[in-house]
């Protein structure tokens, strides 16, 4: 038991204080016009790894392993299900709703996860670690504010916390790649051209997942805290893990 | 998935760690490199190989989407970008600048050759060769991943089946007015969750009664190692230890402001160049020799 958060440790420090450098020193010296773009790229897929990795070394359960691929699905079909309109889809919604019933690391993989096999359905592309981080992030941090007591399944608080990380987290990232495929750097005119462009989408999809909250929040959480309660998943994560 | 591989390339039915390492390199020096040179040499391979790959459909795509998107970034970066030394004219007092307009063609251009990269490698790089190169590495993950893509299908047709029993007691989508339409829609979702949480939980049960997570576990692969994958992966490793070579010596240096710099052409660097053309070109190349070789045997016999 001990020696797990050690690895993980190390390999985040390894991560953060070699790898880090290492790539904005290659990007400086090597990429001119590309360095923002390459860097911050490396550094999404650094920050995803740690993440990743202890839930595979952990050796997770069938039951852990199978819940998050069915929420995932869930998500990818219902993105499948409204393509028609663009940027309208629950994916966050049930990101947040997987992190508040199943937890921070649980809500990063099934947005993490959604992220990565919709575009199998939709296409990969230079998009994909962005999306994948950004769905990731949204539900880790809905778990996390719910472990610490600020975020609970109050349908209002869930609907505010859904619309502004959608339109912040999730927007203010993807905004961010595609000012970087486009510009060389910073440049302050950019990203608020690339910003504003992006208001209209990120409303649409910040007022869809507040729409898809308000709906399928309440059947949802009691349908999974129902199975967590039946079968007792996710609780006995102490008593088994050794 | 979007494009279908129409069985004439033959360079697909390669290793999947030779045609990764091939993606990977494309997609990598075509995103982050902007040296003129090598974004020409990128965007004609990637733009050949979707041809070989699709055919006439590639060739549709790419006039259709990629020539308005090239154009548009090209020309919306100037109009937006005033950093660089070299004032070409004023719009409204703003000024367009020669270094902006350059760097506004060259990442148009590595933004077409990364979306074209990307419509290949999507009919390439099957989600099995994915599972086939990861799934020793991080077996939990490739396993969720897989299993999630097996899901999706089976979901619809639940829902479908979901919807159809409701239809008959009149609670389906296209019954009732709008808010009954919603609330049908709803109780669908909610039927669907409850059923697959609950088959989540069997198959699991099911999947810890095989071993699931037990030591000493194989797994099926239909990839071999063959000779001509050696083959391939040593011509591919040669070729990019060239391309390092020059990228470490500087040859694909390429900066847009303040003053348009780019590292000329000489000797040298001309080899490194052929060197990176070669490797992009390699699905054409074993292509083009698929094809003799099978046209010279037909005339043979």
């Amino acid at each position: 038991m001990s020696k797990k958060p050690d690895r993980r440790l190390i390999f985040s420090v390894v991560l953060i204080f070699l790898a880090i450098p290492l790539t904005i020193a290659f990007g400086m010296s090597v990429l001119h016009d590309r360095r923002y773009y390459f860097v911050s790229v490396a550094i999404l897929i650094y920050t995803m790894l740690p993440f990743l990795l202890s839930f595979e070394h952990r050796r997770p359960k069938a039951r852990e392993v199978i819940l998050i691929c069915s929420l995932s699905a869930i998500s990818v079909i219902g993105r499948a299900a409204f393509f028609m309109i663009p940027e309208f889809k629950p994916v966050a919604a049930i990101v947040i709703i997987a992190g508040i019933c199943l937890g921070p690391e649980s809500g990063f993989l099934v947005g993490a996860l959604s992220g990565f096999v919709s575009n199998f359905f939709f296409g990969q592309g230079a998009w994909t670690p962005w999306q994948m981080f950004s769905f990731g992030i949204i539900g880790f941090l809905a778990g996390f504010l719910h472990q610490r007591g600020i975020l609970n399944e109050n349908r209002a608080v869930l609907c505010v916390f859904g619309g502004l990380s959608t339109f912040v987290i999730y927007g203010g990232l993807m905004n961010l790649s595609s000012a970087l495929t486009v510009s060389p750097g910073f440049g302050q005119d950019v990203f608020w051209a690339t910003f504003l462009a992006g208001i209209p989408f990120d409303l649409v999809h910040a007022a869809s997942t507040v729409i898809f909250l308000l709906f399928i929040a309440k059947p949802m959480t009691e349908r999974l805290i129902r199975i967590r309660v039946k079968y007792g998943l996710m609780e006995d994560k102490d008593s088994s893990a050794q | 998935m979007t494009t279908e591989n129409n069985g004439r390339d033959a360079f697909s039915a390669y290793h999947p760690v030779t045609l990764f390492l091939y993606f990977c390199t494309v997609l990598f020096f075509s995103m982050f490199f902007l040296h003129p040179v090598l974004l020409a040499i990128s965007l004609a391979s990637v733009f050949l190989y979707s041809v070989l790959l699709s055919g006439r459909k590639a060739v549709r795509f790419n006039l259709l989407w990629m020539l308005p998107v090239t154009l548009l970034i090209a020309l919306v970066n100037p109009l937006l970008n005033h950093s660089g030394a070299t004032i070409l004219l004023y719009v409204n007092d703003n000024p367009i600048t020669l270094e902006s307009t350059v760097f506004g063609l060259l990442s148009a251009a590595a933004f077409v050759s990364v979306v074209i990269g990307f419509s290949c490698f999507n009919v390439v790089m099957t989600s099995d060769k994915l599972m086939y190169l990861f799934g020793r590495m991080i077996p939990v993950l490739s396993l969720m991943f897989s299993m999630t893509l097996r899901l999706v299908p089976r979901y619809k047709a639940q829902i479908r089946k979901i919807s159809e029993a409701q239809k008959c007691i009149g609670c389906d989508v296209s019954q009732g007015g709008i808010f009954q339409r919603i609330r049908n829609g709803v109780h669908i979702v909610s039927i669907l969750i409850t059923w697959a949480l609950e088959n989540a939980v069997e198959t699991a049960d099911s999947m810890k009664a095989r071993g699931f997570g037990l030591k000493g576990r194989t797994t099926f692969s239909i990839y071999s190692w063959k000779r001509r994958d050696k083959t391939l992966l040593a011509v591919q490793l040669a070729l990019l230890a060239v391309v390092f070579a020059g990228m470490g010596m500087g040859a694909f240096e390429t900066a847009c402001f303040p003053f348009v710099r780019i590292a000329g052409l000489s000797g040298k660097s001309v080899a490194f160049f052929a060197a990176y053309a070669l490797f992009c070109l390699l699905p054409a190349i074993v292509d083009g020799k698929e094809y003799f070789v099978w046209n010279s045997l037909k005339s043979a016999g």
